[in-house]
């Protein structure tokens, strides 16, 4: 027995090592399929190999930011006092917009309230930079340069200003994992904007993202505009998704269609992502006062409204207030022609309207008014045709 | 290529390296692995850890380390992944132990020899993944087999680059 463990050594720790490994896999899935996340085991293990690699990525991300900031910041700064002023306002202007657009956010929000929707807005966003990959090309997961302490939490939307990104998968101290948008196992609920139509968005193979079981319409085309659908309770609702580039026959199901897409943001290419942290709103000093400003400004429109119905309730009008709505003499449709004609009188004086034009019937100075007579009908000629009701 | 006896080679022939190489060199592996393709977007075509792995069993021709180097360099790239851990584990436990195993049986130390044996170790992790991913775990993962082939071009140039490197700084008796 002895010797048989000494000749296969090799081989049985070669076995020992797989066997472990496979049944660690096999509590995993088990859990994974049980709808719990990962295990404290293995979670202690991504614990330890984030603080092993993101020190030193941290590093390598700094003096690479360093060195590119020394030159962007120092030495390649023509122009800037032109973009600066141009910046300037553009501010300006966006921040009026966004006043409105606040207001209308939260008018919106109230309605949906009241509606029952759960649908969320983005309020604030934390800026972060990115420092890491997966390093295999099977995983679309990379790393941000903020973590719990920064107040990042799990399923936070990861997007930037061209579309979204992804999701946040894993939190530590000073990191995050990021789940992109093309990962396989990743999902996000979207919606075409021409169609409306909806599905599941998920990365392929080639780390592309696709719309997934899409039942096959002849109305998508290329260029359609995707946007993110609301219903999945971590993306807000319209960001920007990608545009359809192309469309492929689902392999597995008849009558169906996998939807490829353009993404919006440059997923291979991500140095800066902005994490939704928060979808309540917060609204800074000053677009509180921007949106005081606004609703002073609606404030006085609407006062203008009111003054002018006031106005018109006090001039004579054709709405009666005490008659239902389909009896108001402005819907009364029952005369539309002309006025009618008074009775001839029975002796016509000076006073009494004619047909005739006043200056036709009664000469300056006249005193009697002379009633017109009826005009004599000529026969008709011998040769003019008669009219065909006539013929028969 | 020679042959020798498995036991001939494996006395005269085990490399050793400072302590240092052998704890800084496949950290360094790991993170660059997960930093470079940040720069080169899609077209990191290599496997850091991999080629670190096929490295050390080729040198110290025993696949006991081998194995327990590879499945750890894996552990590690599982736990950045957010895939399960161990799957990476087991293609690169499986890559350990065979590189170390026909280390003790060919002479590796020909360039030639390496490029061959990265290039097919690469073809075996990537077919060893796949199958754990889709045969053990059930996963429905999409295979695209011409970014593995490229993957193991790109290994097999590094190995040739970087294991004369290596070489360099390993203990002479």
């Amino acid at each position: 027995m002895e010797s048989f463990v000494v000749r296969y050594r090799n081989l049985l720790v070669l076995l020992a090592l797989l066997v472990a490994q496979i049944l660690g896999l096999a509590m995993q899935v088990r859990r994974a399929n049980s709808g719990q996340g990962d295990g404290q085991e293995v979670r202690l293990i991504r614990l330890w190999a984030n603080g092993i690699v993101s020190p030193p990525e941290k590093a390598l991300h700094s003096t690479g930011s360093g060195v590119s900031g020394i030159w962007n910041n120092y030495f390649d700064l023509r122009h800037v006092r032109q973009q600066n002023a141009e910046l300037q306002k553009t501010v300006d202007r966006l921040r009026l917009e966004q006043a409105a657009l606040l207001e209308d956010a939260k008018q919106g929000q109230r309605l949906q309230a009241l509606l029952g929707f759960q649908q969320k807005y983005i309020y604030t966003t934390m800026p972060a930079e990115v420092i890491g990959t997966s390093g295999t090309e099977q995983s679309r997961v990379f790393t941000i340069n903020k973590g719990k302490k920064d107040g990042i939490d799990r399923d936070m939307a990861v997007i930037t200003p061209e579309g979204i990104v992804g999701k946040v998968r894993d939190v530590f101290g000073h990191t995050a994992q990021v789940l992109a948008i093309n990962d396989q196992t990743s999902g996000a609920g979207v919606i075409m904007e021409s169609t409306r139509i909806r599905g599941i968005l998920r990365g392929n193979a080639q780390g592309r993202p696709e719309i997934v079981d899409v039942i096959s319409d002849q109305r998508i085309k290329q260029g359609d505009k995707v946007l993110t659908a609301g219903g999945d309770q971590i993306f807000p609702r319209g960001l920007p998704v990608g545009v359809v580039d192309f469309v492929v026959n689902d392999p597995e199901r008849d009558g169906f269609v996998d939807v490829i897409l353009k993404p919006a943001a440059h997923l291979d290419q991500l140095d800066e992502v902005l994490v939704i942290t928060v979808t309540e709103p917060q609204f800074s000093k000053e677009q509180q006062q921007d949106i005081a400003t606004s609703e002073a400004l609606k404030g006085a429109e609407a006062e203008k409204q009111k003054t002018s119905e006031g106005m018109a309730e006090k001039l004579p009008g054709l709405i009666d207030p005490n008659l239902p709505a389909d009896q108001q003499p402005l819907n009364d449709t029952s005369n539309p022609g002309f006025p009618t004609r008074p009775q001839a009188p029975l002796h016509p004086d000076r006073f009494t309207p004619t047909d005739a034009a006043p200056s036709a019937g009664a000469a300056q100075g006249s005193g009697q008014a002379q009633p017109k007579k009826p005009e004599p009908t000529k026969p008709a000629a011998p040769n003019t045709p008669a009219p065909q009701g006539d013929k028969q | 290529m020679s042959v020798l006896s498995a036991d001939a080679r494996r006395d005269f022939e085990i490399h050793r390296y400072p302590a240092l190489i052998y704890a800084l060199v496949p950290v360094l592996a790991v993170v660059l692995q997960a930093w470079l393709p940040r720069l080169l977007g899609r077209f990191a075509w290599f496997d850091l850890p991999l080629v670190i792995t096929v490295f050390f069993a080729l040198s110290r021709r025993n696949p006991i380390q081998g194995s327990i180097l590879g499945g750890i360099l894996g552990i590690f790239e599982d736990a950045l992944s957010g895939h399960p851990v161990g799957i990476n584990g087991i293609a690169k436990t499986l890559v350990g132990y065979l590189a170390a195993t026909v280390g003790i049986l060919v002479n590796v130390e020909n360039h030639a020899v390496r490029l061959i044996m990265t290039f097919l170790l690469s073809l075996v992790g990537s077919a060893t993944y796949f199958f754990v991913v889709r045969f053990l775990l059930g996963m429905s993962v999409d295979t695209n087999w011409m970014s593995e082939l490229y993957k193991a071009i790109g290994n097999s140039v590094i190995a040739l680059v970087l294991f004369p490197l290596l070489d360099r700084t390993k203990i002479r008796d």
